[in-house]
């Protein structure tokens, strides 16, 4: 091509481009990001440019190498235009087809298609894929459709026609204003206004001007200017040519990492193409403006990311920043005025140029205009580049667009901005992504990077990994961040030792405050956020790890065994029982969890397992279905007629009174009795087990089961006292003048919370908690015909499942959220399922209508989902309008509850909250009368089963250390568990089996009777199973 | 300048616009911690000590760097900044020796004192502390990492006032330390060895060698006083502990250097205490070859006197001859000229001022008649072009070159180097001439007939100011460029380019030294010069002119006190009866009224017999002469000499009576240096052993010889000097502290004069002068086939007598080395490191070679430091017919390697 010289020559070679070119003529594109060349799409791409020369259609389909699409995590992607068919993770092999199909046939290769997996939908165009979907691509616009690596695509697609607007059409000053008015800011982090920094820096004084364009990405997980320079560089070089026009420079710089080899290798073609045609160079479009472009590699320090660093660099001096002021608008590169501006600042120009100050400021919010892309990483499903408008909610993108958190897991929290970013917890995802909000929730935009972590990351451990990242790339001048950073990473990576002392949060907010207040840049300045964030939201996680050596997350290495272990909260060693299993010797697997929980045969049922959640396996394919192998444990024992043996302390003198029996009772008489103690638990109803007993249907948890387990607690000399309420006559101050030492208040949750809507009192209206009660006490429930369960818990499953049971022809869940916000087990949602429930998503009853004082059906109105609540999950919103009947006859209200506190007559002078539980101390579970301890959901309020038993432990440990006159709070968390002398060493490597399916009982044997429906394994399944396990335990 | 008014901490007060905050809360009396901070350093805000708070800033500002605003109003004691403060000493202190009662720095160490001053004694942070080895691989001061704040300070010394970049900040983060390049020894850097550094350090990081445990910091006196080394007359500060200087540090506010050292200048005074210091006179027994005695001074100075007396009586006044010293002070020189003049009856007086500037002498005095620097120090750096030719500036005046960087690197100043070696000052340059040895009249011809053909000339400076200029231009006609490249061997584009970058700069300075005089052209040269300068007008203004860099301390100084055959005091010839009449008038005797003998001819007339008594003060012919086997030849042939030196030189070992006299650090005096600034010399300590002050020694011998010199002490000679020398006559030492004062300085009211020729040149008109290129004395043959050029390098002085006994100096460069360059090396198969024989038709030595592309084909570079391998065995004295200077640049050796 020859050198253009004016604008209506580019013009007129647009024409001609376009005029070779047919729009209706396939391409297919395949992208040759770096993301995809690693996925192997060059080989894609040669796949297809061979099998259509092969068959001859060469002159007809167009076989392009394109820069990054962004979805990189479903690589090799491979758009057939113009339609925008899409097919992800395309081989070699399937080009053939793909070409005989698609290309010749015009049929869509089904298998091919990508899975919505939110919806399980197939999508066939790529613009449907709602990763595309939701996204608003300005900078993004041509990234995969253009060959980067010629012009004319880029000229064809509109290219250098802003440059020659402006060169022709505009002034500097016009230019300046538009960008001012657009409210562009820098896409670098700061947020600066865009066109006030040009018109400082043209305002400064002096002839040589520079431009500088800022590539030097260096946040991990960061690569959005990597791809717009791989895919688009020709518009980051018109965004310059603008700005320098603008500013009045004649030489500019792209700085960029040396990490990015094709980046650099795209833009030194770009380059030496446009100065071939005379669009870089002397006389650009004859308009007497000339510039020219340099390319800087940068080595990879991330501090030159800072921009007098980054000049420093270019400089050839040690990247290290420099006071400011004088800011490189007055006094730049070589001490000329210098316009510095990130790679994705440059590439929203050209739009802003074409389309006009008022096009882009219509983007975005009141402070932060336009789009901004998104480096989206870390525990989401889809993992890629995504431009949204600013002011897109944190939870849109990560939900929308990135498909949520993989595997079922919660998610955590998100990192904006790089590792000097914040943690944004789930409170937060309604937040609007701007640069002021950001900053709000203590992080920052930086260059856009959003890393997500679910449950299984620890916020102690994640922000000593930022941290480390950070002081390592400390330039080390400044003595807050050279210094600072340092002790702070070594005061976290104590905390995550376990070697955390009280004073170390309060030290680590001091230094963290101190870093940013006091820091010379913009690194110092921010690297603190990290720490700072997750003290803020996460500081109990913190303080599991300083006073319980106790890693929530079960990562830390030093303090956790193995993760099954560490996530239960009475600390079963898991791992150990498996082992034992898995080499047949099921007895003493029994006794390994009994050393820990007395209640196996409940927990292997019941528990809601926090052990599988963290269970390594579940990282492979699926978790190991530990609470299964502990019943089958459980039920061995039982069947076998094992003793389980577990050490007793000497006996000795003092008496401890237990009021309510259960799990949280039963443990703490357990962990009594093993220590010595006389332990008596009072229980009000005439059974023993609490919710055991009388919340959880017996489908669930046979009697004999129950009653097993109870007997191994009374066993060791646990006196229980059925049928005896403590009430004004025998309160806890009786109980202490009845020789009781000290008393553990564990009453539980047992009072229904009213829906508060009309018709409540109709006859047909039940509380879930009394009618599971009363159901498996025995006492006759009729329900009607018709059941309508209100609420998302356990309860509300069990309650439905319950109903049917009971002979209810149909029985109906009302649950105000989705499915993905049910707090019910998985599992019980989806036995649930089988049995015919029907579930009703997003609708919430507003009354209920009767007749004669009886139900005759409830009005139910329609909801979606809105904003993130401070839940993190979407707000259910009424949808107006949207009332209709359900035709109910009972109602069953499960929606929560309460502990019942009346039976104290108010005169114990105990604290209590407003929420109707007891205060205690979260360490001791001391309340605030000396020798009475309180704990379980009479504390915490509807809780797990295993949590109540944690409680009554520790009660245990309070109560034993206050009766010995012992310092109740210091050093009571137990030292990490070693591996037993004996170890049960893995001889051989974890299988390759999936996860055992679970037997349980047929649908139709189930619904007649309350029999139990999970069967659980069999001798030769429980092996089987075992064996899958990793042994997280060995790994040290 | 404009002004600024701002707050701080409720104060209003009004500043110059550009004033950062601490400079101006220091104006108002507040003091702002700092560590990394200094004021003679760019600010780098690296301690965050200096934080303050400014109203609408987000953040703590650095008070040393940012710069104050209209009404913004800062505050600098609040609790937040105490804090900030407070964890900036506690994160210091957690990687940190605590360790202060050893330690070098305590007792002036910034750290301690802020520790001390904020009340921070301890550190909650107990973390990792480095415990880097300390690094002692240089003979000159200890790098100790451990104490190292990283405040950066030395990093930026060393890249920005010395320019030299031997070091930096490497590794990140915690473990970011101060490292010369790939962590190597200093030595292989481009460290220079300045010490800035070391005197910029606020803690005990770097610590000088030398003082280590020899005192604390708060016994050390410091006594102001001048550099003994080189001409540049840097001021320095002795620190005395038991009349043993233990350091020397320069203030930031001196004079001339401004805080800035060379190597000699920081840890070359260990000297002064070297053992081999004489301590008692010495008597030669046992005629010429027998040995010394010890001998009192009465007995000394008894033999002395009646010594002289008597050869001046056999053979007349004019077979004695007397040699001053370019390193004692002007008192000295002045006595010892006015005790050959006044007491012996003799003008054969002269110094080695005759080896290294008589063309100056000679050149410029013939130009504009006055030889001497036209213009200051301090004003090369606002310079807009500095041509130096023959001159290795940064080697043998670092801190001058230090100026020129400056106007390089701050002002944007062009700087032009000619000079056949590619010294260091290339590195800075624009333009680089490599001009064939001796071949500069040539050179600088070229570049005047390029000016005056390009009508580049300032031609209303030349009509009003100069005469023979129509002269000039016919007798530069020939030197076109093409012309002058076949002599010089420089590009003709060059030459050009060189010609019109000076001659279009509004304010162009020439710096030149030995390269122009040490030839047998060196007036010639000289005067080429004065018309490059005349030509274009850089006379008579500031950072302009020609400008000789005098080499030693005092050689201006001896100059100055007429320490030359030819002249009185002040330049005032001997031939002018009215000026001898003022001195006989004051001196109470008749004085000689025919020039005396020159340097070289003293020798050769010794050799001849016809000088028979030699009285040799503080020099060391023997190695600073050339074809020094004639010179001792001319030496043993002598009745009688006299040397008065403080240590027993290689000229000393000849003598009949050796005088023990004393260092710069056991008297007073001044001293002249090259941009003719006299300054104060101090007594820091007393006299080692029984030696005593060398005008003490003259007087005493004066009255032995019956013409009583009876001075209270310095300060009344420089009264006596002042009197009868018209430069001098505003010369008091009420007036030398401080600044000093620059001749001419004619009353008490002159406060001396920065550069000369302002309205007039002392011979009125400049005189241009036509000069014709000759060829040097001795070039290279089939059987000589290199040319051997002499010269000096930074680590060493002269003979080596003191630089030689400078513990540090002698570690760092301990013996002569031959340059030579690489392809020259190829054919003579000698690498670097071999030894080499060096022969000349005059004498042979052996050294190490040294092959390096400083040197250019077909020339060697050797110094005549080292008396093992005497480069003044080799070298030719054939004089320049004017000044009698020898040429010691070009002289042909034949290179043969040792096997």
């Amino acid at each position: 091509m020859s050198k253009i010289g004016t604008p209506q020559e580019l013009d007129s070679l647009r024409e001609s481009i376009l005029k070779k070119r047919d729009p209706n003529n396939t391409c297919v594109t395949v992208c040759g990001g770096t993301g995809c060349t690693a996925w192997g799409g060059d080989g894609v791409r040669a796949a297809f440019a061979e099998e259509i020369e092969r068959r001859g259609l060469e002159n007809k389909v167009e076989v392009k190498k394109t820069g990054c699409h962004g979805f990189c995590e479903r690589g090799p992607l491979v758009v057939i235009l113009p339609k925008e068919i899409f097919y992800p993770q395309v081989t070699k092999d399937d080009v053939p087809e793909i070409v005989s199909k698609t290309i010749i046939g015009e049929e869509i290769v089904e298998r091919l298609l990508y899975t919505d997996p939110a919806s399980g939908k197939k999508i066939v165009f790529d613009y449907e894929v709602p990763f595309y979907a939701k996204q608003r691509r300005i900078v993004f616009r041509d990234n995969g459709r253009i060959d980067p690596t010629d012009i004319s695509d880029y000229i064809a697609h509109d290219g250098y026609a802003a440059l020659s607007k402006a060169l022709t059409s505009m002034t500097p000053q016009q230019i300046i204003e538009a960008v001012e008015e657009s409210g562009l800011r820098g896409r670098g982090g700061a947020g600066f206004p865009t066109g006030r920094k040009w018109r400082l820096v043209r305002a400064a004084i002096g002839d040589t001007r520079y431009i500088v364009c800022n590539g030097d990405e260096g946040d991990p997980g960061a690569f959005m200017d990597r791809s717009v320079l791989e895919g688009n560089p020709h518009l980051v070089l018109e965004g310059m040519l603008i700005a320098a026009y603008a500013i009045g420079a004649k030489a500019g710089y792209v700085y960029v990492r040396a990490e990015y080899p094709l980046a650099v290798k795209h833009l030194r073609t770009a380059i030496s193409q446009a100065e071939e045609l005379g669009l870089l160079g002397e006389n650009i479009l004859g308009s007497g403006f000339s510039f020219e472009i340099r390319i800087k590699e940068g080595a990879g320090a991330f501090v030159c990311g800072e921009e007098t660093a980054l000049l420093a660099s270019i400089e050839g001096r040690r990247g290290m920043p420099r006071p400011r002021p004088p800011f490189p608008a007055q006094a730049g590169l070589w001490g000329k005025p210098t316009n510095i501006n990130n790679v994705e600042t440059y590439a929203n120009v050209p739009s802003i140029i074409i389309n006009g100050a008022d096009w882009y400021s219509r983007l975005g919010t009141e402070t932060s205009k336009g789009t901004k892309i998104f480096s989206l990483t870390g525990k989401v499903n889809n993992t890629g580049l995504v431009e949204v408008p600013m002011g897109t909610t944190l939870g849109e993108v990560i939900d929308g667009i990135g498909g949520g958190i993989p595997k079922g897991r919660r998610f955590k929290a998100v990192q904006t901005g790089g590792p000097s970013g914040g943690c944004i917890p789930s409170t937060q995802l309604g937040l609007p992504i701007d640069y002021e909000s950001l900053a709000a929730v203590g992080s920052i935009m930086g260059s856009g990077g959003m890393v997500i972590m679910d449950e299984t990351t620890c916020m102690v451990d994640i922000a000593r990994y930022f941290l480390t990242f950070t002081q390592t790339e400390s330039c080390g001048k400044c003595v807050p961040c050279r210094l600072g950073t340092k002790r702070m990473l070594e005061i976290l990576t104590r905390i995550t030792e376990g070697k955390g002392a009280e004073g170390d949060i309060e030290l680590l907010v001091e230094l963290g405050e101190g870093i940013k207040d006091a820091s010379l840049c913009g690194l110092g300045q921010t690297c603190p956020n990290p720490v700072l964030s997750t003290i803020n939201y996460f500081r109990d996680e913190y303080e599991a790890h300083i006073r319980e050596k106790r890693c929530p997350a079960a990562v830390c290495e030093a303090l956790v065994y193995a993760p099954c272990e560490h996530s239960c909260p009475l600390n079963v060693d898991a791992v150990g029982y498996i082992a034992l299993i898995s080499e047949g010797r099921f007895g003493e697997a029994l006794n390994l969890v009994r050393e820990r929980n007395p209640l196996a045969g409940i927990c292997g049922r019941v528990c809601h397992h926090p052990c599988e959640d963290k269970c390594r396996r579940g990282d492979l394919d699926e978790p190991i279905a530990i609470a299964t192998l502990k019943r089958f444990a459980a039920d061995y024992g039982a069947k076998a007629g094992i003793e389980t043996k577990v050490s007793l302390a000497k006996p000795r003198n003092e008496k401890v009174a237990i009021v309510g029996s259960g799990p949280a009772g039963l443990n703490a008489a357990f962990h009594l009795a093993r220590r010595g103690y006389q332990a008596t638990i009072f229980e009000a109803l005439p059974v023993v087990g609490g919710m055991l007993a009388v919340g959880i249907p017996e489908y669930r948890l046979p009697r004999e089961v129950l009653q097993a387990d109870i007997e191994f607690i009374t066993g060791l000399g646990v006196e229980i006292k059925t049928n005896t309420p403590v009430g004004p006559d025998l309160s806890s101050g009786g109980l202490l003048e009845q020789g009781f030492k000290a008393v553990f208040i564990a009453v539980g949750a047992h009072k229904g919370q009213k829906l508060a809507i009309p018709g409540e009192d109709l006859e047909g209206v039940f509380d879930g908690v009394s009618f599971l009660r009363d159901l498996n006490l025995g006492k006759g429930v009729s329900l009607g015909d018709k059941v309508a369960v209100i609420g998302g818990g356990n309860v509300a499953v069990d309650a439905a499942r319950s109903a049917l049971r009971l002979g209810a022809k149909r029985a109906s869940i009302v649950y105000r959220r989705s499915r993905e916000e049910m707090p019910a087990n998985e599992e019980e949602i989806e036995e649930a399922e089988r049995e015919g429930i029907e579930f009703l998503y997003l609708a919430a009853p507003s009354r209920i209508l009767g007749r004669d004082g009886k139900v005759m059906s409830m009005e139910c109105i329609r909801m979606e989902l809105g904003e993130f609540d401070a839940s993190g999950r979407r707000r259910p919103v009424p949808i107006k309008g949207s009332e209709f009947l359900m035709d109910v006859d009972t109602v069953v209200s499960a929606i929560g509850q309460s502990p019942d506190l009346s039976f104290l007559g108010g005169d114990d002078g105990l604290d209590t909250t407003t929420g109707g539980t007891f205060v205690v101390d979260p360490v001791t579970l001391a309340t605030n009368r000396p020798s009475v301890f309180a704990g379980g959901d009479a504390v915490t309020g509807p809780a797990t089963v295993i949590e109540a038993m944690a409680a009554g432990e520790k009660a245990a440990i309070s109560i034993d250390r206050y009766l010995r006159g012992q310092d109740m709070r210091e050093k009571r968390f137990r030292e990490p568990r070693k591996r037993a002398e004996e170890a049960w060493e893995a001889e051989t490597e974890a299988t390759t089996e999936r996860r055992l399916e679970i037997p349980r009982l047929p649908i139709k044997e189930r619904l007649c009777d309350f029999r139990q429906v999970n069967l659980g394994f069999s001798e030769e399944m429980a092996v089987k199973e075992a064996k899958r396990c990793l042994r997280c335990d060995l790994r040290k | 300048m404009a002004r600024v008014s701002l707050t701080i901490d409720g104060n209003r007060l009004e500043v110059d616009a550009g004033a950062t905050i601490l400079q101006a809360a220091k104006g108002a009396g507040i003091e702002i911690p700092h560590l990394c901070y200094l004021e003679s350093l760019p600010p780098s805000s690296a301690c965050r000590l200096c934080v303050v708070e400014v109203e609408g800033a987000r953040n703590l500002v650095a008070s040393c760097s940012y710069p104050v605003v209209t009404d913004m109003v800062v505050r600098t004691n609040t609790e937040r900044v105490a804090k900030a403060r407070r964890l900036a000493l506690e994160l210091l202190l957690s990687d940190h020796p605590f360790d202060c009662m050893t330690c070098e720095k305590s007792g002036a160490c910034d750290l301690e004192r802020y520790a001390y001053e904020l009340g921070v004694s301890t550190t909650r942070f107990q973390g990792e502390k480095h415990a880097y080895p300390i690094d002692e691989t240089n003979p000159f001061f200890v790098r100790d990492y451990n104490k190292c704040i990283l405040c950066g300070r030395c990093v930026t010394a060393c890249n920005e006032v010395q320019f030299v970049e031997a070091i930096d900040l490497t590794h990140r983060g915690f473990n970011t330390r101060v490292a010369a390049p790939f962590d190597r020894p200093l030595q292989e850097s481009t460290c220079i060895f300045c010490g800035q550094c070391v005197a910029v350090c606020p803690v005990g990081a770097l610590t000088e060698k030398l003082r280590r445990f020899k005192g604390r910091e708060w016994e050390l006196r410091k006594v102001a006083t001048v550099c003994p080394y080189c001409g540049v007359g840097c001021n320095i500060e002795l620190s005395v502990k038991d009349d043993r200087i233990i350091k020397v540090t320069s203030p930031a506010t001196g004079v001339v250097n401004e805080g800035r050292l060379c190597v000699k200048g920081k840890f070359g005074f260990d000297y002064v205490n070297s053992p081999d210091r004489l301590t008692t006179p010495l008597i030669r027994e046992g005629g010429k070859d027998g040995r010394f005695r010890e001998a009192s001074w009465e007995e000394a100075l008894d033999v002395v006197a009646s010594r002289l007396r008597q050869i001046k009586e056999e053979s007349g006044p004019d077979s004695l001859a007397v040699t001053t010293s370019a390193k004692c002070t002007n008192e000295e020189n002045y006595l010892l000229q006015k005790f050959a003049r006044a007491v012996l009856g003799t003008n054969n007086v002269d110094h080695c001022a005759r080896l290294c500037h008589a063309s100056t002498v000679t050149g410029l005095g013939m130009a504009f008649g006055s030889a001497a620097m036209t213009n200051s120090i301090g004003e090369i750096r606002y310079a807009d072009c500095i041509f130096i030719i023959g001159s290795n500036t940064s080697e043998n005046h670092p801190v001058i070159a230090l100026e020129v960087k400056e106007a390089v690197r701050r002002g944007g100043a062009k700087l032009i180097v000619a000079d056949p070696r590619k010294i260091e000052m290339v590195e800075f340059a624009d333009l680089w001439l490599r001009q064939n040895p001796g071949t500069d009249v040539a050179l600088i011809n070229g570049m005047v007939n390029v000016i005056i053909s390009e009508n580049l000339y300032d031609a209303e400076f030349v009509r009003r100011r100069t005469e023979g200029f129509e002269q000039l231009k016919e007798g530069i006609k020939d030197y076109h460029p093409s012309y002058v490249a076949q002599i010089t061997g420089v590009p003709a584009d060059d030459l050009c380019k060189a010609a019109r970058t000076y001659a279009r700069s509004p304010r162009a300075s020439i710096l030149y030294a030995m390269g122009i005089t040490q030839h047998v052209a060196g007036t010639d040269n000289v005067l080429a010069l004065a018309n490059l300068a005349l030509l274009t007008g850089n006379l008579g203004k500031e950072s302009s002119g020609v400008n000789p860099l005098r080499g030693q301390n005092n050689v201006q100084g001896a100059c100055d006190m007429g320490a030359l055959p030819n002249f009185l005091p002040g330049y005032q010839l001997v031939v002018d009866k009215d000026v001898r009449g003022r001195f006989e008038e004051a001196w109470q005797t008749p004085l000689p009224d025919q020039p005396g003998l020159t340097l070289m001819e003293m020798m050769h007339e010794a050799e001849a017999g016809e000088i028979k008594g030699m009285y040799i003060m503080g020099e060391d012919p023997v190695l600073s002469h050339p074809n020094s086997a004639r010179v001792v030849k001319g030496l043993k042939n002598l009745d009688f000499l006299v040397v008065q030196d403080i240590f027993l030189s290689e000229t000393a070992k000849l003598a009949d009576v050796v005088l023990p006299g004393v260092s710069f650090a056991e008297k007073d005096g001044t001293f002249t240096n090259t941009e003719r600034r006299i300054q104060r010399v101090r007594k820091a300590i007393e006299p080692i052993g029984e030696s005593r002050a060398d005008w003490l020694i003259i007087s005493e011998l004066a009255s032995k010889l019956g013409h009583p010199m009876r001075y209270e002490g310095p300060e009344v000679i420089m009264d006596e000097i002042a009197s009868l020398t018209p430069i001098y006559g505003g010369v008091h030492y009420d007036r030398l502290n401080g600044r000093g004062l620059q001749w001419p300085c004619r009353d008490r009211q002159d406060l001396g004069t920065r550069y000369l020729h302002k309205d007039q040149f002392p011979r009125g008109l400049g005189k241009f002068h036509p000069i014709g290129y000759q060829e040097p004395s001795e070039l290279p043959d089939d059987e000589y086939p290199f040319i051997l050029s002499t010269g000096r390098v930074l680590f060493h002085w002269h003979g080596g007598t003191i630089s030689r006994r400078s513990t540090g100096l002698t570690a760092i460069y301990p013996e002569a080395k031959v340059e030579i360059n690489p392809q020259d090396a190829e054919v003579l198969r000698c690498s670097d490191g071999d030894l080499v024989q060096v022969v000349s038709r005059r004498g042979k030595v052996i050294a190490k070679a040294k092959v390096t592309d400083r040197s250019p084909q077909g020339v060697v570079f050797m110094t005549f430091h080292f008396r093992e391998a005497a480069a003044n065995l080799l070298t030719v004295d054939t004089l320049d017919p004017v000044a009698k200077i020898p040429e010691f640049k070009i002289c042909s050796v034949q290179i043969n390697k040792c096997s």
